[in-house]
């Protein structure tokens, strides 16, 4: 396509939006965020001058007021990973599997319905999940208490582990919405001719779902895996307003590592070492996911066909075991006749 | 015509980006000199307050005050932009030592009020190195409610709630003379046991935890839980307050009595209406003393032009008047200004609880005056009041090393001051 110097300009024109608002809300505030970093600067009294590395010094020698911070709440950030990334990938992919088996009319209500909970604050997410599980008085507690089932109250919030079993279950209920609704949409792009193919052949449930249908939404999973742990990062107003960070600092996550340090003790530029800090670590830990999905995706396609290969595995373990190669359904029709 | 289209595009997209960089015109339209001035009132108290700067804008025509009510209103005055702000007498000493406050006495001379217009606990509040800093508003102590249905008059020692924890257990397992929180108001917990034990706890600028008299009076808490059986254990965040709002017919503990927040007032009358009894804080450790915290009103550091420190004068000689101030005492807040505490004494039906709670103010003891008070008391309220009142086999020597840790993390604290 010739382009002349007129079109070459409007088309620049267009991009300024884009061009603008990466360089107003990306760019400068990392760029601002990293000269904060490198000064003593309080939010109090403001920029004290530059002092290099000092801060990320400061936060990575041992001992010291930040260190314990930084640290403490890294660790209680990575441990609520550990425990909310599974459930929230695999209960969200089951919610998906049973609504894409429902009637449409079904699904598109239980979708919604699934859906809603992701659009309450977190504010009163935290205010029904403190009430259910009040260690005094507390729905949980009463329904456990009068049903027999515990002789004490249990202290929902205020002991470990129930402390984060509180936090992982309101963030599933609170968010599941999102990745259910990804896969749901995942599982509509999946070709129905392979169930149909594999369902001929006679392979089992489990068969189809992990050799057709896992596979054809791997990609998603990827996206859903990497996104559920940036958003596990950022836990923030779950434990604030849950367990304030308790008992004893366990649940204080990262942000409220970031957000004492900033707005309690007015240290800006300590603060902000420690937020590019973080990301360092989120980008180290999404690099190292992408990695691992991107090798074991390669691998895959150089041992051989994998649409080929995987609807032979979903074939050949099924009870049937009939055919070593993807049969059309004419094909079957006709082994059938025979 | 394709021109005609871009140009409109562009013309769109400029006047949009354009209009994105403008703000409300918050200049006064009236040619009158505004006074900014924010506070942290976002509760019920916060109408009371709005009704002082109410009242003081209808009779002028000079000054406005424009008030801003914000849950942050510490971090958005340091933004720099407002004249005037409410400050926490723990706060005092912090933004002293920061330089974003300044001394108030000359706003206090210009508006015809001296320190003997407020008692003596009043003047403490407001009080840096002996200058006033900020100009007392109330002081909102440790306050005793009851359940008059279960205990008839106001314990006034330990031996007391010992004894009505007692009779309540043998009633039933669920009821307790009071609770403890985990969390929330310990603060206040940690500074009545020091100074109902004589104890200061500011040593050389920080917080020093490590006195074993003060290691004995917390293990006190600690036996009113799991000895005593005075107060429940694990009653999470605000649990003293949540347990006294309670039923026990409902599986929940109950207690008769609270030590809690002023602010709960509206709350535990609508709960008890004439059974609720209001009392001050009962001798838990040796000797009679109370703690809390104050309000107190700062001038910023910026504040340099002579209309706008005229029109803070003038604010203030219109609240500090006995009339004025009363609205604040309706809201439950205790002032220290003499004069208003007068009015509040002749009718003591309108300001029940700050009238009850003028008694609290000659047995008060402010907080100690340290760098970033509450960042020096993080890790005793996060860490040590839970395990106070949560974990049974706690010993002396455990808890003298989680206040080893709580004296160097304030330590730590202390020594970011430039």
């Amino acid at each position: 396509m010739y382009m002349t110097k007129r079109t070459k300009w409007i088309g620049f024109l267009f991009v300024i939006p884009f061009l603008l608002s990466f360089l107003i809300f990306w760019l400068t505030p990392l760029l601002y965020g990293i000269w904060i970093s490198l000064h003593d600067f309080r939010l109090s009294v403001g920029n004290n001058g530059f002092i290099g590395l000092k801060n990320y010094v400061d936060i990575l020698t041992p001992d010291t007021l930040y260190n314990n911070v930084f640290m403490n709440s890294l660790k209680n950030t990575l441990m609520f990973i550990v425990l909310s990334v599974p459930p929230l990938i695999l209960i969200s992919l089951g919610l998906a599997l049973l609504i894409d088996n429902l009637p449409k009319r079904l699904k598109t209500f239980f979708r919604t319905v699934f859906f809603l909970s992701y659009a309450i604050s977190v504010t009163a997410v935290s205010a029904l999940y403190l009430w259910l599980f009040g260690a005094n008085g507390g729905f949980i507690n009463n329904l456990l208490l009068n049903t027999g089932m515990i002789s004490s109250p249990i202290n929902w919030t205020g002991d470990q582990p129930y402390a984060w079993f509180v936090i992982v279950i309101a963030t599933v209920w609170w968010t599941i919405g999102f990745n259910m609704l990804l896969f749901v949409n995942a599982l509509d792009e999946v070709d129905p001719n392979l169930y149909e193919a594999a369902d001929l052949d006679g392979a089992s449930s489990w068969n189809k779902f992990r050799y057709i249908t896992l596979p054809d939404i791997r990609n998603i999973s990827i996206f859903v895996m990497i996104t559920t742990v940036i958003a596990s990062f950022n836990l923030y107003g779950q434990s604030l307003l849950i367990t304030r960070g308790g008992p004893s600092q366990s649940t204080s996550s990262l942000i409220m590592g970031i957000h004492a340090t900033v707005f309690g003790n007015n240290q800006l530029g300590v603060g902000s070492a420690m937020a590019l800090l973080m990301g360092l670590i989120m980008m180290v830990i999404t690099g190292l996911q992408y990695w691992m999905s991107y090798r074991n995706n390669k691998e895959e396609t150089e041992s051989g066909k994998s649409e080929k290969k995987r609807f032979t595995r979903a074939t050949n373990v099924g009870p049937t075991n009939v055919s070593s190669r993807p049969a059309t359904t004419i094909e079957k029709k006709e082994r059938k006749v025979t | 015509m394709l021109n005609r289209k871009y140009a409109m595009l562009m013309s769109a997209g400029l006047l949009t980006f354009a209009m994105s960089g403008c703000t409300p015109n918050d200049s006064g339209d009236s040619g009158k000199t505004e006074i900014k001035f924010i506070n942290g009132f976002t509760g019920g108290d916060g109408d009371y307050m709005t009704k002082i700067v109410d009242d003081f804008n209808s009779s002028q025509d000079t000054y406005q005050v424009v008030q801003s009510q914000e849950k942050e209103h510490y971090t958005k005055f340091k933004s720099g932009d407002y004249d005037l702000v409410v400050m926490h007498e723990t706060n005092l000493d912090t933004y002293q030592k920061d330089q974003l406050i300044q001394d108030v006495g000359p706003f206090m001379e210009a508006a015809e009020i001296s320190e003997s217009d407020f008692n003596e606990a009043g003047v403490q509040s407001g009080s840096v190195d002996d200058k006033m800093f900020g100009v007392p508003l109330d002081i909102h102590p440790l306050t005793m409610f009851y359940n008059k249905d279960m205990v008839k008059e106001a314990p006034t020692d330990y031996e007391q709630l010992k004894q009505l924890g007692e009779s309540l257990q043998a009633e039933d397992s669920n009821l307790y003379a009071f609770g403890l929180p985990s969390t929330g108001l310990t603060t206040f917990y940690f500074t009545v046991a020091a100074a109902q034990n004589g104890i200061d706890l500011a040593k050389e600028g920080y917080l020093n935890f490590t006195d074993s008299t003060y290691a004995d009076a917390l293990m006190q808490y600690h036996a009113m839980v799991f000895e005593d059986k005075t107060s429940p254990e694990k009653l999470g965040l605000d649990g003293e307050f949540q347990a006294f709002m309670k039923s026990a017919e409902d599986s929940s503990k109950q207690t008769a009595v609270t030590f809690t927040g002023p602010w709960y007032y509206q709350a535990v009358k609508e709960k008890y209406g004439d059974a609720l009894g209001i009392g001050k804080m009962p001798t838990l450790f040796e000797q009679e003393a109370t703690t809390g915290n104050a309000h107190t009103i700062a001038v910023a550091a910026a504040v340099d032009d002579q209309e706008t420190k005229d029109g803070i004068a003038e604010f203030l000689k219109f609240m500090y008047t006995p009339e004025n101030l009363a609205n604040w005492a309706e809201s439950g807040q205790t002032p220290t200004h003499v004069a208003t505490l007068e009015l509040i004494s002749e009718d003591p039906e309108k300001y029940a609880l700050a009238n009850q709670n003028q008694e609290q103010l000659e047995i008060y003891e402010p907080a100690p005056r340290v760098y970033q008070f509450d960042e020096q008391m993080r890790y005793m309220n996060e860490v040590v009041f839970t395990k106070l009142t949560g974990e049974a086999n706690l010993t002396k020597e455990d808890l003298m090393a989680e206040l080893e840790k709580a004296t160097k993390a304030a330590k730590q604290v202390a020594d970011t001051q430039q």
